[in-house]
This record gives structure tokens, sequence and C-alpha cells, in this order.
């Protein structure tokens, strides 16, 4: 199974949740958008209260939680994006 | 950018905003319409006083979203000429402007329109997040209806 190594910025509630604003993290190269956020839950399970509020952006792109396979490659940038509150 | 000189200014600042400032740099001899949304911050939420806000952003994200709005403007809209959206970052005090948007275009339906657009498509698509704080009781951070993700019970189409 081939991993990459990613980054993960967290914002706004999600920051507050993890205490973190950026992390680098070891996952396989081919999982899907809910198993990343799982990953995630598993190594900060106060993000849990986020679960049906949030999505993620992977290189800038916003992906929901699903079964949509990521093609994750070494230096990737994720990101926890909580509910929009701009304007 | 539009092909005819036409440009798009992008602004992600904790500095104060300035109107006039929006405004003179959308203006052009070729246009007839300058039309601006201020946002401002108000100070209360469901009877609770707010003494202030904080914004944070994915700033290179809020940026590339920022100019997808402006190229969606120029497709529905092609006599726009200016685009200047600039929005606040940081702490913004009761009354200040947290994001102006100024478009100018040969005649004022077209910016009118875009404004509109602009400001509502910001709220759904931009990565901005914005948080309350209160005279008394837990900060809050704001969750946008237009925003698909946010828990407004609505069912996302």
């Amino acid at each position: 199974m081939n991993t990459e190594q990613v980054s993960v910025l967290y914002f706004a509630k999600s920051a507050e949740l993890t205490g973190l604003k950026a992390e680098n993290i070891t996952v396989p190269s081919n999982i899907s958008s809910l198993q990343l956020w799982q990953h995630l839950e598993t190594r900060h399970p106060r993000l849990s209260v986020l679960r049906d509020q949030v999505v993620l952006a992977v290189c800038q792109e916003y992906v929901p939680l699903g079964e949509q396979l990521l093609t994750l490659r070494d230096g990737d940038e994720v990101a926890v994006i909580p509910p929009l509150s701009g304007g | 950018m539009a092909a005819d000189g036409g440009q798009d200014l992008i602004t992600l600042t904790t500095d104060k905003l300035s109107a006039d400032g929006v405004s003179e740099s959308v203006t052009c001899p070729s246009c007839g319409a300058v039309s601006l949304f201020i946002g401002t911050t108000r100070d209360h939420f469901e009877g609770k006083k707010v003494i202030r806000l904080e914004y944070e952003a994915y700033s290179p994200m809020a940026e590339s979203e920022l100019r997808k709005i402006c190229r969606e403007i120029r497709t529905k809209w092609p006599s726009v000429r200016h685009i200047n959206i600039q929005h606040r970052l940081g702490v913004v005090p009761i009354t200040e402007a947290s994001v102006i948007i100024g478009i100018s275009s040969p005649h004022r339906s077209d910016s009118l329109e875009a404004v509109k657009y602009c400001i509502n498509t910001l709220k759904a698509t931009v990565p901005i997040w914005k948080k309350e704080i209160y005279e008394s009781g837990e900060p809050c951070w704001k969750e946008n209806k237009e925003c698909l993700w946010a828990d407004t019970g609505k069912d996302p189409k």
C-alpha cells in the first residue's frame, strides 16, 4: 500500500476543537474523503461534533465527505472546512 | 480578467476598508454605473449584544474562489468592466465594514445584478469564517445559510 504525507489545515471551530492550525499526517494514497475524515476524527475525537457539517478542501477544491476516492500525493494540502461565514 | 482590460481586484486585509477607495478603483470613463455593496457588522444577534467580530480565512483558497466568482460574473454579465472585492480579516469593530464589493458597467442593470450575485456567491463558497464575540456568554462561530454544509435543516440540491 502506498502512503503519502499530507498537511492538514484546521480552521475556525475545527482549529479550536483540535487545538491545532496544522499538522502533517501519513495516509494511503487512495482513500475516500470519508475515510480521511474518520482518520482525523480518530486522531482528534472532539472533531466528531462537526461530522454532519463539514467538508474537506483537497488542493483547494471542495470535497464533501463520502465515497469519492482521493488520489493524494506527498505534500498535498488538505483543509477542514466548517460551515462558511464570510461576507 | 476581461479581454478589454477590465480588472479583477481582490484584497484580503486586516486594514480598515474604504468604500471611496473601492469606488474610485472601479470607476472608468466608459462606465455609467458603479454599484457598491458594503457589509457591516451588526451590534446584536438574537438579543445578545455583539462587541466585535473576528474573521479568519483560508487565504490562498479564498482568493482563488473569489477569482472564480469574478470569472462567473464576466460570463453572466459580459459588459462588466472592473470588479473590486475587499474582505477584512482579524478583528472588525461594530459598524465597520467587513466586506466591500464594487463593480462598474456601462449601464446600471448589469453592475447591480453582478454585485448581488457576488455577495450571495461569496457567502456560499469563499472559505472565510466569522466569530461573534458577545458582551456576555460564549463566542459563536457563525454559519451562512447560503453554505450548503451548514446545519440549517435545508436539504441542499
